[in-house]
């Protein structure tokens, strides 16, 4: 079977290479033959990886512990989910599933969008050449299908910070948004070669361009939400170099976003768009490199290896080919419109740019800071949250900002009398949250601001809903109805805006930290901590043993001033294989207004309890922010056929507003 | 003899007060020390590895952060300031212990790099716009403003026709 699966993944690199070369030749020749035989290559390289993947994920389920990488990554008590998750849990698995997903992903593209014709070899050659990279380190440098000298009885097992539902999505939708930035960079890399550079090349990627983005939100969602409920420091956030390199395609991904619309309605940054997607996906190989590579430490990095000059050579050539055409393509690249004014939504959208990529280099250079200082000055320097917090507050206060100004300001040019229509209630909105939040006792600038900014951009989406959707009430429409209709019309506009409602709950979660207080107590059963309303009793503890660990169970009953609420059980565990490093299983309870955190931080042999108890406001609004960007995805993802008619038209009629 | 009580009473409830002011002192005492030692240890890195700081090391058992912290209690409740803990710290571990890095030499880079950068784009971006804007181009002259009152009026009524 390892053999099979050794072969396959040699094939696939081998037929990577041939896919690459055959497209190349194929255009450069005007040969159809080599053309639709790189196309076939696509396929064939899909082919090959899904019998890899199939046969380690078999070996994983029949437990074939010979195989090296499955004894290290599960063992015979591990359910039957967390054993498929064993093929993105280690670093071969993962590689594989990077592959798979790139092969996937080509054959779509070749199948789907096959009318691309001149674009096609060079799209191909591009996934093609990316593949070529991947495989050849499975079937080199990472291989999932080494075998022991001898099986084991049973496996390593999985990492319990790994056995968390969490953990079981945060691998796949992180890496469907890595893998799907892929194809707008092939697109990008053909538009290139070819000089075909309107925004044919845009609006082909647009949607894989949106999906990527979404599963690459939900990656970074469900990576926090893991951190909150399983590494039990009581946040989601802790500016680590891996979470860092998730977040930095994501910024740059959003200004993509956000840019393409300009060239699409203005035929303008054309140049821009080119090395936003450049820097994207040389964002997403630096991201999987830093996961892989082991030069920083990280608490997410479940894998270290020597693979790290491999990937810095990879970017590096990713980045010089993609310049040097970029360059060579400059005199192709000329905008043809030009901006009516500075106050407009053009000017605007720049400035949304501006701010997205300025955070996503403030994070870059924070995070490989340590490597600068040690290059530099030969001293070891860490770069940790609180330096995130401060010099990234003030970036993200203006991202919210310019989110509520960006939408509503005029194409073109904006009037005294379109800023003072769309600004002037949401503007009021904004300043009195601030004036009431001051006269309520908030004192807390940054908390304050965000809430005051939040308010405003709230008011100026809903003000546009509802300004929308009267419009269509004049029509004989039902409020309701109209509303509907109104987003189904214009999916990408509203759809962007319930998105914006999501980034916004986000935001005030964030705020929200500012509130959060903790305590620790050290108690005997029937002794009391409080913090704020709450009372928590501890009961006692209890020990059982599961499949795979020993389970000791703090119980604590919660009292809202004399009222009992709740009964919290924070846990301490010992996993099988895992005896040194006792995990802890926190205890939350959720309201819409705060989480009660509990942490069972250690057991005393005179039968006492270390307890942490925190109080984290707000958390909730986080995780609805967070479902609301993905519904909102989805809205502005479905198609819709008059779509760019409408754009158009509205691109007329915005400049008379 | 209420007067006599009350007498009694006070000198009660002065006693009292004397005997259990020094206790109250106390816990009052290590409660702030908590509270400084939890603010102290989200401004200085675990020694573990872990990459993160005191405050967020998410290892159950850690020798390495329970030992500095335990150092941090005993300078504070020692009447040490923050500034000779953070120097009492660098000194044992270096630089690396600290999570922000000190304000001063190459660091300035990373504390003001991305803001110089963004200043640099608005500049950037100000500079071209205003070229822009003054550049005659061929959509200027398809600007909507070409427009007759006429088809003004006929794109207005096939917009609302089409949002209908």
């Amino acid at each position: 079977m390892s053999e099979l699966g050794n072969l396959s993944i040699a094939l696939a690199a081998l037929v990577s290479a041939y896919g690459l070369v055959a497209a190349l030749l194929g255009a450069g020749l005007r040969r159809a033959d080599l053309q639709h035989s790189a196309r076939n290559a696509v396929y064939a390289v899909f082919l090959l990886l899904s019998v890899a993947s199939g046969i380690l994920l078999y070996q994983a389920l029949t437990r074939d512990f010979g195989n090296a990488y499955v004894a290290s990554y599960s063992s015979r008590d591990l359910g039957f989910w967390y054993t498929v998750s064993v093929w993105w849990a280690g670093q071969a698995g993962s590689l594989l599933f990077w592959a798979w997903l790139l092969a996937g992903f080509g054959a779509v593209v070749v199948w789907r969008q096959a009318g691309y014709r001149e674009l096609m070899p060079y799209i191909i050659a591009t996934v093609m050449g990316v593949s070529v990279f991947f495989t050849l380190l499975l079937a080199v440098v990472s291989s999932p299908f080494a075998r022991l000298a001898f099986a084991p009885p049973d496996g390593q097992g999985l990492n319990p910070l790994l056995q968390n539902p969490g953990m079981f999505f945060h691998p796949p939708t992180q890496y469907l948004g890595y893998v799907g930035f892929t194809i707008p960079f092939a697109f990008a890399i053909a538009a290139m070669a070819t000089k075909r550079l309107d925004d044919e090349w845009i609006r082909a990627t647009r949607r894989w361009t949106l999906a990527s983005w979404f599963f690459l939100t939900l990656g970074v969602l469900f990576g926090m939400q893991w951190a909150y409920v399983e590494l039990g420091w009581g946040g989601y956030w802790a500016w680590d170099p891996v979470e860092n390199a998730s977040l930095l395609p994501w910024l740059t991904g959003t200004a993509f976003l956000h840019s393409v619309m300009i060239q699409e309605k203005r035929d303008m940054l054309k140049v821009w768009n080119l090395v936003l997607i450049v820097l994207t996906f040389g964002l997403v190989i630096f991201g999987t490199f830093l996961t892989r590579s082991g030069v920083l430490s990280s608490v997410h990095s479940f894998a270290l290896s020597s693979m790290g000059p491999l990937f810095f050579a990879f970017i590096a050539v990713i980045l010089i080919v993609s310049f040097t055409l970029l360059a060579l393509r400059l005199p192709w690249l000329k905008s043809a419109g030009d901006l009516d004014s500075l106050v407009s939504r053009e000017s605007s959208f720049l400035f949304n740019n501006l701010i997205l990529v300025g955070a996503a280099f403030s994070v870059f250079l924070g995070t490989i800071f340590p490597m600068i200082s040690e290059a530099v000055r030969g001293v070891k320097i860490s770069v940790g949250a609180p330096f995130f917090n401060q010099v990234n507050v003030p970036i993200g206060l203006a991202l919210l900002l310019v989110m509520g100004l960006c939408p509503l300001l005029a194409w073109r040019k904006a009037s005294l009398a379109n800023l003072s229509r769309n600004f002037l209630f949401p503007g009021a909105l904004g300043l009195l949250t601030a004036v009431g939040l001051i006269v309520a006792g908030l004192r807390q600038p940054v908390a304050v601001t965000a809430f005051a900014l939040s308010a405003f951009v709230t008011a100026t989406i809903l003000l546009d809903f509802h300004r929308g959707a009267m419009v269509r009430r004049g029509h004989g429409e039902p409020y309701p109805l109209a509303l509907g209709r109104l987003v189904l019309r214009n999916r990408r506009r509203y759809g962007g805006y319930v998105v914006h409602l999501g980034v916004i709950l986000l935001f005030a979660g964030m705020a929200g930290s500012a509130f959060s207080s903790q305590q620790e107590a050290v108690l005997r059963p029937g002794q009391t901590v409080t913090i704020n309303q709450y009372t928590l009793r501890y009961e006692g503890i209890s020990q059982y043993p599961t499949q795979s660990a020993m389970v000791t169970a703090a119980t604590l009953t919660v009292f809202n001033g004399r009222e009992p609420i709740a009964v919290m059980n924070p846990q301490r565990n010992i996993h099988r294989g895992h005896e040194e490093q006792p995990m802890t299983e926190v205890a939350i309870r959720s309201t819409m207004m705060e989480d009660l955190y509990v942490i069972l931080a250690g057991i005393g042999e005179d039968g006492t309890a270390n307890f942490k108890v925190i109080v984290n406001p707000l958390m909730m609004w986080m995780w609805i922010g967070g479902v609301l960007m993905s519904l909102g995805t989805v809205v502005a993802f479905w198609p819709e056929r008059r779509e760019a008619l409408r754009a158009r038209a509205r691109y007329l009629v915005g400049a008379e507003a | 003899m209420s007067r006599a009580l009350l007498g009694i009473g006070i000198v009660a409830l002065a006693g009292l007060t004397v005997v259990l002011a020094p206790a109250h002192a106390h816990a009052a005492d290590a409660a702030a020390v908590k509270v400084v030692v939890n603010q102290l240890a989200t401004q200085y890195m675990c020694q573990c590895g872990c990459g993160l700081t005191l405050a967020s090391c998410t290892h159950g058992v850690c020798g390495p952060r329970d030992r500095t912290l335990a150092e941090i209690r005993r300078m504070v409740e020692g009447g040490k300031t923050p500034a000779e803990i953070t120097a009492a710290l660098v000194a044992q571990y270096g630089e690396a212990v600290l999570a922000a890095p000190p304000r001063r030499g190459l660091n300035l880079l990373a504390w003001w790099g991305p803001y110089a950068a963004l200043l640099a784009g608005a500049v950037t971006i100000l500079l071209l716009g205003a070229a822009w804007t003054r550049r005659p181009g061929p959509q200027r002259a398809a600007s909507p403003s070409a427009l007759s009152p006429e088809q003004r009026r006929l794109l207005d009524e096939e917009l609302r026709k089409f949002d209908a």
